[in-house]
């Protein structure tokens, strides 16, 4: 058929099309403007507002730097697809490798590698087991994070209750730290009883499965915190198709679709971290071990509370992007 | 199939019995195998991206970690191989996979101590642990006549869930030194990876099995007609629990090399394993419908999306555009299965790609 030897050729030529396409969408190739640094910012995970906004955080410092920094994510949460990942950009070689550990013990060897084969590495939101040998850490106050949450909890429902949290997965430092947060702040208080961390695997559809089946169970859960972005929303949805009412859910990071459930009263408060200023100043890290400069070895970013009172106000900041 | 010696007055059905006698050379017979042409297109993969990042990707510091990634990947590849040519399908090696890597874990913690005998013992414990899933597989899939997609399907649920149990979702994180120092990141000769001769080794010794063995012989048959093979005695319940058997082993081994590599049994990660290594072994020529593939096939398929991945990072693409990459060669190479089978049942003495370029007569 003719048509068969036009679509072969047309075939192969999308499959070298795509090769140059990539020539052209990619890097320019490795140090082409002399003295101009290269820095691979590895994502936790792909598609995740939290790091498309620490990515932008990055871009414009390192416009400011005269740097260039090449985004990389896995399509999911996982060690096992963020390895080859680091792996590929080491052979890269970049100046500084940043990076969102997506395990802490996992990861401590890949990432060490990349540091033995010459590259600055700058730990963003999550870290590893041993970090010293990396220029610096920078990661939210989680644990405040998770206190500031329970007191959000706390002030809504002052007759005390029971109360849940709904995590990723154990091993991530930064969830675990929120977790811990909150789980100590419920233990110092005698009106609530904690119902444990149940894991939602960093998907939506799970966090909500867990909190309706938590729901049938307990039906007196006064409290629910969602320690990140995926969690949240997803127990946002949870909630809602359970029908229950007089819940305060508090959720972690303020991705749009969460400020959506902020704005129409499912999701009561958010936790918003701040991942355009981790992000600009993990570029400075990195530039400045690059330049012999001073750096510091571990810095706390803050955060701010949104709720329905001052999301149009002053909160309207720190509100993640989905691009940049 | 070969090239026909066309006597003047000779009809289609003459020149097809004409073809089955006269002479093809070996050339030509290795020429038109789907795992040759499938390394030609990693070889224009390979090239294309040297030329675009030449002083980043054609390096053996790059290579060898190319090949360290994919070395777990190439073992379940081998299984996985074994499974597809029976006409079957294997969804659960990554569960087992986690799964086999908790039994090892709890085993070697339970026995304390950093040395090698430990580390037996973890090995052992891994690779039985899944031949049990591999065992439970094929008795479910030959004796209560239950389609392989569903039971693996259902199995990976119940091996993930059963690993997290065991361990109240919690990673186990003490793996004994020797394992991570000499098989995650040891090297043999100074920089082959340790545990990419491990894989080699299997590889070997699963294209040994496949390809020249009895044993192999009666899983092409079982994959090309199961009825068939059957009737001529091939004792296909008991072949197909070997192969499943065989592949729950080699996942069982897998966990433990996954342990190794990455200190901790990751219990939420593998998530993708399943379909990587589908898709790689279809890729590499073994046919969904069973009866064809080679080992050799698989490997090179595995090899495309991690080349693929490699160099779009090296290149600075946006790693969505490393998916579409995936997606379409699997696609095309699919394709090309297909035309091929289609040739062959016709009994055409032409090949793929003469026929894909040329133009119909009449």
């Amino acid at each position: 058929m003719k048509w068969s030897r036009t679509l072969t050729i047309t075939a192969i030529g999308a499959l070298g099309a795509l090769g140059f396409a990539g020539c052209s969408s990619g890097g320019d190739g490795e140090g082409d403007t002399a003295g101009s640094y290269e820095f691979a910012f590895v994502q936790g995970v792909a598609g995740d507002e939290f790091y498309i906004s620490m990515q932008c955080g990055m871009e414009s410092k390192a416009k400011e730097l005269g740097v260039t920094v090449n985004t990389q994510g896995a399509e999911k949460f996982d060690p096992s697809l963020q390895k080859p990942l680091v792996d590929s950009v080491v052979a890269s070689s970049p100046d500084a490798l940043l990076i969102a550990a997506t395990d802490q013990t996992a990861m401590q060897a890949p990432i060490k590698a990349a540091n033995d084969a010459g590259v600055e590495v700058v730990l963003v939101d999550t870290s590893i087991e041993d970090p010293s040998f990396a220029v610096s850490a920078i990661a939210s106050d989680n644990i405040g994070g998770g206190e500031a949450a329970f007191k959000a909890i706390a002030e809504a429902h002052p007759d005390g209750g029971k109360v849940l949290v709904v995590s990723v997965d154990p091993g991530i430092t930064t969830t675990d730290q929120r977790a811990e947060g909150f789980e100590a702040a419920v233990a110092e208080n005698d009106k609530f009883e904690s119902l444990g961390v149940q894991y939602s695997h960093n998907q939506p559809d799970e966090a909500a499965r867990i909190v309706t089946a938590s729901l049938q169970k307990d039906k007196d859960i006064v409290g629910i915190f969602a320690a990140n972005l995926f969690a949240a929303e997803g127990t946002a949805t949870g909630v809602k198709q359970a029908g229950a009412e007089d819940l305060t859910i508090v959720g972690f990071d303020a991705g749009p679709a969460q400020v959506e459930q902020l704005k129409a009263g499912t999701v009561q408060a958010l936790v918003a971290q701040e991942p355009a200023s981790i992000g600009e100043q993990a570029v400075e890290q990195a530039y400045n071990a690059l330049e012999g400069e001073e750096t510091t070895t571990e810095i706390q970013t803050g955060f701010t509370i949104i709720t329905q009172d001052n999301i149009d106000g002053d909160a309207a900041d720190a509100v993640y992007q989905s691009s940049c | 199939m070969s090239n026909s010696t066309k006597a003047p007055g000779m009809g289609p059905e003459t020149t097809a019995i004409a073809g089955i006698d006269a002479k093809e050379t070996r050339f030509t017979k290795l020429a038109r195998t789907q795992w040759l042409q499938i390394l030609i297109v990693l070889i224009a993969i390979i090239v294309l991206f040297s030329i675009a990042a030449p002083e980043s990707f054609p390096h053996w510091g790059n290579v060898r970690l190319i090949i360290q990634n994919a070395s777990i990947l190439a073992i379940l590849a081998v299984g996985m191989t074994f499974v597809i040519v029976t006409a079957g399908i294997d969804l659960s090696i990554g569960s087992v996979l986690v799964f086999s890597g908790v039994v090892a874990a709890m085993v070697m913690r339970a026995m304390g101590g950093d040395g090698w005998g430990t580390a037996i013992v973890g090995i052992i414990a891994a690779i039985l642990s899944g031949i049990a899933w591999g065992l439970f597989n094929g008795l479910i899939i030959t004796k209560l006549k239950v389609p392989p997609l569903i039971v693996t399907l259902g199995s990976m649920g119940i091996a993930l869930g059963l690993a997290q149990i065991l361990t109240g979702g919690v990673d186990i994180r003490e793996v004994p030194a020797v394992l991570t120092n000499s098989i995650g990141y040891g090297n043999v000769f100074g920089t082959v990876p340790v545990i990419s001769v491990i894989a080699l080794a299997v590889v070997v010794v699963g294209a040994i099995i496949l390809h020249r063995t009895r044993f192999g012989l009666h899983t092409f048959a079982i994959g090309s007609n199961e009825e068939s093979a059957r009737r001529v005695g091939v004792k296909v319940d008991r072949r197909l629990i070997a192969v499943y058997t065989l592949t729950g082993g080699l996942t069982g081994l897998a966990g433990v090399l996954s342990l190794s590599q990455f200190s901790t049994t990751a219990i939420a990660g593998q998530t993708e394993t399943n379909l990587n290594v589908i898709t790689a072994v279809v890729i590499g020529g073994t046919s969904l419908f069973g009866g064809i593939g080679t080992i050799i096939g698989s490997i090179v398929g595995l090899f495309i999306p991690a080349v693929l991945q490699n160099g779009f990072v090296i290149m600075g693409v946006q790693p969505f555009w490393q998916q579409v990459a995936v997606g379409l060669v699997l696609i095309i190479a699919v394709y090309v299965d297909q035309v091929r089978r289609a040739q062959a049942s016709r009994g055409g003495d032409a090949g793929v790609w003469r026929h894909l370029l040329a133009r119909r007569r009449g």
